[in-house]
C-alpha cells in the first residue's frame, strides 16, 4: 500500500491540465471533463455549458473507481484502469492518470466511445508527465496566518448553527 | 495530505466519521445538513440500504470560505459500521485528513464500539498512514440515554491516544458541531 502523501497544484500544472482537457474536449466531442483526486476532490474542469454539481460528483466518481479496483484485486486482475457508465443520453468515462489523479469525461450521442478512449488514452499519457514531475515533493505547510484565520473562520460558521 | 490547489487557491480537507453499526455517524452528518448555513454545505449525497442504513458511504461538503485568499473545504465522509463493509470503509478511508471516532455510549454496545476502533487503527495502518499527521477526535454518543458508560470509563477504554474527547447526543444536536470544530481545527493544525 502506497505512503499516504498529499497533492499540490501549482500555476504551471494548472494551466497545462487546462489547455490539454480544453483540446481533449474539442477532439473528443465530450461535454463535461474533470480532474479530481483519487480521494474524491476535484482539480479543475472543462466544459462550456453542461455543469453537473461537481464536489458530488468527484466524490462518487472516485469511490466508485476505487471499488472498481478493488473488485479486479477480488477477481485476480492486477487492475481494471478505466470505469465506463453507459446512459441513454450521456456516457461516463473514468480513467486513472497517477496514483492520485483520475480524469473524468462525460459525452453524449454526438461522439463515438471510440474516439473518446483513443483521445483520451493519449491526454492521459501527457497528463501523467505533467503530475508525475511534481508528485514526490514534500507538500509545503500552510503558515500559521492561515491556521489562525482559519480557526476564527470555523469558530464564525459554527457559532450560529 | 490535503489536496492543495495553489493555482485555483483552494484547498479541501477530508474528515471521516467512523464507528460501528447505528452509533450516529449520519446522525451527526444529517444534523450538520439541517442546522448550518446552506450557503456553506453542498449537496448531501448517502448511499444506503433500503432500510436507511450505509451501505457505502455518506457525504457531505462543508465551505469555509476564503480563508488568506484559499477557498477552504471540508468534505465530510461516514463510513458503512456494518463490520462485514470493511472493504468499502478501507476506501473511504483513503486521503483522510481527520477522523472523528463515534462511540455509542450505551453498555450493551460495548463489544462493537471496540471492534470497530481496533478495525480503524488496523485500516490506518494498513493504508501507511503516518497517524502524528492525522487529526483525531472521540465523540461519545447518545448521552441522553440510560444505561451508558460514564464518559471516564469510555474514554479509559477507548482513548489510548489521549485525544480530545466530545460528550454528545447527535439525535438532539448536543455536542456535534463541537466536535466538528475541534477536528476543523485540528487537520488545519497538522498542515500548518
Amino acid at each position: 500500500m502506497p505512503k499516504r502523501k498529499g497533492l499540490v497544484i501549482n500555476d504551471r500544472q494548472l494551466d497545462l491540465c487546462d489547455d490539454l482537457l480544453q483540446k481533449l474536449k474539442e477532439v473528443s466531442g465530450s461535454t463535461f471533463l474533470a480532474l479530481i483526486s483519487t480521494s474524491g476532490q476535484p482539480i479543475t474542469t472543462a466544459s462550456d455549458e453542461y455543469h453537473p454539481e461537481t464536489l458530488s460528483l468527484a466524490s462518487l466518481a472516485a469511490s466508485s473507481f476505487a471499488a472498481t479496483q478493488q473488485l479486479a484485486r477480488i477477481l485476480d486482475e492486477n487492475e481494471f484502469t478505466l470505469l465506463f457508465h453507459e446512459g441513454r443520453a450521456l456516457n461516463l468515462h473514468v480513467t486513472q492518470v497517477t496514483e492520485q489523479v483520475l480524469l473524468i469525461v462525460t459525452f453524449g450521442r454526438e461522439t463515438q466511445v471510440g474516439k473518446v478512449r483513443l483521445y483520451t488514452q493519449r491526454a492521459v499519457e501527457v497528463l501523467r508527465q505533467i503530475f508525475e514531475v511534481d508528485e514526490d515533493e514534500e507538500t509545503p505547510a500552510m503558515d500559521a496566518d492561515f491556521e489562525s484565520s482559519a480557526g476564527r473562520a470555523i469558530d464564525d460558521l459554527f457559532q450560529d448553527a | 495530505m490535503p489536496l492543495i490547489n495553489f493555482a485555483a487557491r483552494e484547498i479541501n480537507y477530508k474528515i471521516v466519521y467512523y464507528g460501528c453499526g447505528l452509533c450516529g455517524k449520519t446522525t451527526n452528518i444529517q444534523f450538520i445538513h439541517r442546522k448550518i448555513n446552506p450557503d456553506a454545505r453542498g449537496k448531501l449525497v448517502s448511499i444506503a440500504t433500503e432500510e436507511e442504513r450505509t451501505l457505502y458511504f455518506d457525504f457531505l461538503p462543508l465551505t469555509l470560505g476564503k480563508v488568506k485568499g484559499m477557498q477552504t473545504r471540508f468534505h465530510l465522509y461516514t463510513v458503512p459500521g456494518q463490520s462485514y463493509y470493511n472493504a468499502s470503509r478501507k476506501l473511504v478511508l483513503q486521503g483522510v485528513d481527520g477522523i472523528i471516532f463515534v462511540a455509542d455510549s450505551q453498555i450493551t454496545r460495548l463489544d462493537e464500539n471496540v471492534e470497530s476502533y481496533l478495525n480503524l487503527w488496523d485500516n490506518l495502518l494498513g493504508q501507511g498512514d503516518d497517524l502524528s499527521k492525522l487529526a483525531f477526535v472521540i465523540q461519545m454518543n447518545k448521552r441522553d440515554l440510560t444505561e451508558t458508560f460514564s464518559v471516564e470509563d469510555l474514554n479509559e477504554l477507548l482513548n489510548h491516544t489521549d485525544s480530545p474527547v466530545v460528550p454528545a447526543s447527535a439525535v438532539t444536536g448536543e455536542g456535534v458541531f463541537e466536535t466538528l470544530k475541534i477536528v476543523c481545527k485540528q487537520v488545519i493544525a497538522k498542515t500548518a
